[in-house]
């Protein structure tokens, strides 16, 4: 960096991306505590583990080939040409390839004075990668083992959720050419993923002990702290605003980047390259929060788990047009969302013996089906991107926002890369008997050996005298 | 071995070297450690998982013997 302008903004950008990733840390300080509030007292030191564990896991598979795979696989492959290499291949080199920028054997890929952004960058994705799995954690709590839960979660984290990203959350992703997708805080391409991954987990795992009665009627179980799970989701939703800031890059010139002649134009973008502002996004997060607040209390009769879990609910419905939505369309579309979520999730627990113990598939997955879907219907028309504007299937050029191809997104997101990846890990985890741990331990819960042993250790405390 | 002896010879140079950790070049020895690590860290807590599980599911508590385990220090 030679000149003042040009450092200010990059180290400027550099300083955001980091204040963002220590925001999202909140996401998982959250998940934590929402999990072991949800969990019973016998399982809690394996919940905290369990979802613990998954930082580092995520993390250094992150850094062997999850970020390589965001910037491979753009053009499918084989479906879409790149806008910056017009090959339809693996994108592999060049400025942005993915050979180029996140090989982790790259110089880049460490402290390297010519660049500033690409550890705050990965590390930004990262956060994205650590709430993927972390929303998986929650629907599995007290029967799966910890090795398996570390697989899926490294499945969903550095796998199949970057694949997506790289499809439809990457300005050169064949979703927005073909099928005109658009996501911008990724309802889909976090939320409905991994909820539909949830979910395919879930119908190979089966439910907890006594979750259904003999004639299958439902039971209630828990959660047994409502004040840790209300904290955590406080946590949840405080980091989710650095989630939908990491979402955006703060200062770009869009004058040169769309290739107008003698146009400037400064601007906070979204992850596709196309105009927002921070200022907008904060209205439409927080009437969005609203709108799941309000809906959640009504749905559910003002049962405090689905209130609060609706606050996040509406925010995810609302999230994959909010970089463009006015303030009451976020809310009124959070709502909807809020509430079909609750219902469905009631309706699959009876009718498929469905057990998620927190909610997940609901929140996260039906509430960002839903919320792409309308999405498709209430920003149909505009550009997915900024680069060209083509029409939709042919691929040279972005087809604009549709609802036939928001649909077609979620089920992408929902089904293909979300439940069938998770179904099919879970019924190979199933068959190598690593996948749910033996019923007597589920009976006596996870903790039981590391409670008998702290017992003996206050019993020969409490009779020491000296 | 250090990439940088020198700071203000290092930042005066036509062109500024980047890269400026360690050992520069050698980010594969590096990667198959890690990898190494990460394999066997997963097979050794998988089994040892494995193990403690099957010695308490012998045991066969019922569902409410974990309460006469609950402390109060």
């Amino acid at each position: 960096m030679t000149d003042e302008l040009g450092a200010l903004t990059t180290i400027f950008t550099e300083f955001y991306y980091w204040m963002t990733v220590v925001l999202m840390f909140l996401i998982h300080v959250g998940f934590c505590m929402y999990e072991v509030g949800a969990s019973r007292y016998k399982h809690h030191q394996h919940t905290l583990m369990k979802n613990t564990l998954l930082i580092p896991l995520v993390t250094i598979t992150w850094f062997f080939f999850g970020w390589w795979i965001y910037w491979a696989f753009p053009t499918g492959p084989g479906l879409a040409p790149s806008i910056m290499t017009e090959s339809t291949g693996l994108v592999l080199g060049g400025g942005f390839g993915a050979n180029e920028l996140a090989n982790p054997t790259n110089q880049l890929m460490a402290v390297n004075l010519n660049d500033h952004i690409m550890g705050v960058f990965w590390a930004a994705f990262l956060l994205f990668s650590w709430t993927a799995a972390s929303i998986v954690s929650g629907a599995v709590i007290e029967r799966i083992t910890t090795f398996a839960f570390g697989i899926l979660a490294i499945a969903i984290g550095s796998v199949f959720w970057t694949i997506d990203a790289s499809w439809g959350w990457h300005f050169d992703g064949w979703m927005l050419k073909i099928l005109g997708y658009h996501d911008a805080y990724a309802s889909g391409v976090i939320h409905a993923v991994c909820g539909g991954f949830a979910l395919g987990i879930l119908a190979v795992l089966g439910p907890r002990i006594g979750k259904f009665s003999s004639s299958g009627e439902p039971r209630n179980i828990g959660p047994r702290n409502p004040w840790l799970v209300c904290i955590g989701l406080f946590l949840i939703y405080t980091g989710f605003w650095g989630f939908y800031a990491a979402c955006n890059i703060p200062i770009f010139n869009l004058g040169p980047e769309y290739g107008m002649e003698g146009v400037t134009f400064f601007t906070a973008t979204n992850i596709y390259v196309t105009p927002t502002t921070l200022s907008g996004i904060t209205m439409n997060f927080l009437l969005s929060l609203s709108g799941g607040l309000l809906s959640g209390y009504w749905i559910s009769k003002g049962d405090p788990f689905w209130t609060y879990s609706g606050g996040l609910a509406g925010i995810i419905a609302a999230s994959a047009g909010n970089d463009l939505y006015h303030p009451l369309q976020s809310l009124i579309i959070a709502g909807i969302g809020t509430a079909i979520a609750y219902k469905l999730h009631y309706w699959v627990e009876r009718r498929f013996k469905i057990d998620d113990a927190v909610g997940a598939v609901a929140v996260h997955g039906y509430a960002g089906v839903v919320g792409l879907i309308i999405c498709g219907f209430v920003l149909w028309g505009y550009p997915s991107s900024g680069y060209s504007v083509g029409s939709m299937w042919v691929g040279t050029d972005y087809a604009p926002i549709n609802p036939l191809g928001m649909f077609l997104g979620a089920i992408i997101m929902f089904g293909v890369l979300g439940f069938l990846p998770g179904w099919v890990l879970a019924k190979i985890l199933h068959g190598m008997g690593k996948l749910r741990i033996p019923r007597e331990v589920e009976l006596a819960g996870l903790d039981y050996n590391i409670m008998e042993a702290a017992k003996k250790d206050e019993k020969a405390v409490s009779s020491a005298t000296r | 071995m250090a990439t940088v002896t020198n700071w203000i010879d290092h930042l005066s140079a036509k062109e500024v070297a980047g890269a400026v950790y360690p050992y520069v070049g050698t980010e594969w020895i590096w990667l198959t450690i890690a990898i190494v690590f990460w394999l066997a860290w997963t097979f050794a807590t998988a089994s040892g998982e494995t193990e403690e599980q099957e010695k308490l599911a012998r045991k066969k508590h019922g569902a409410n013997d974990h309460k006469s385990n609950i402390t109060e220090w």
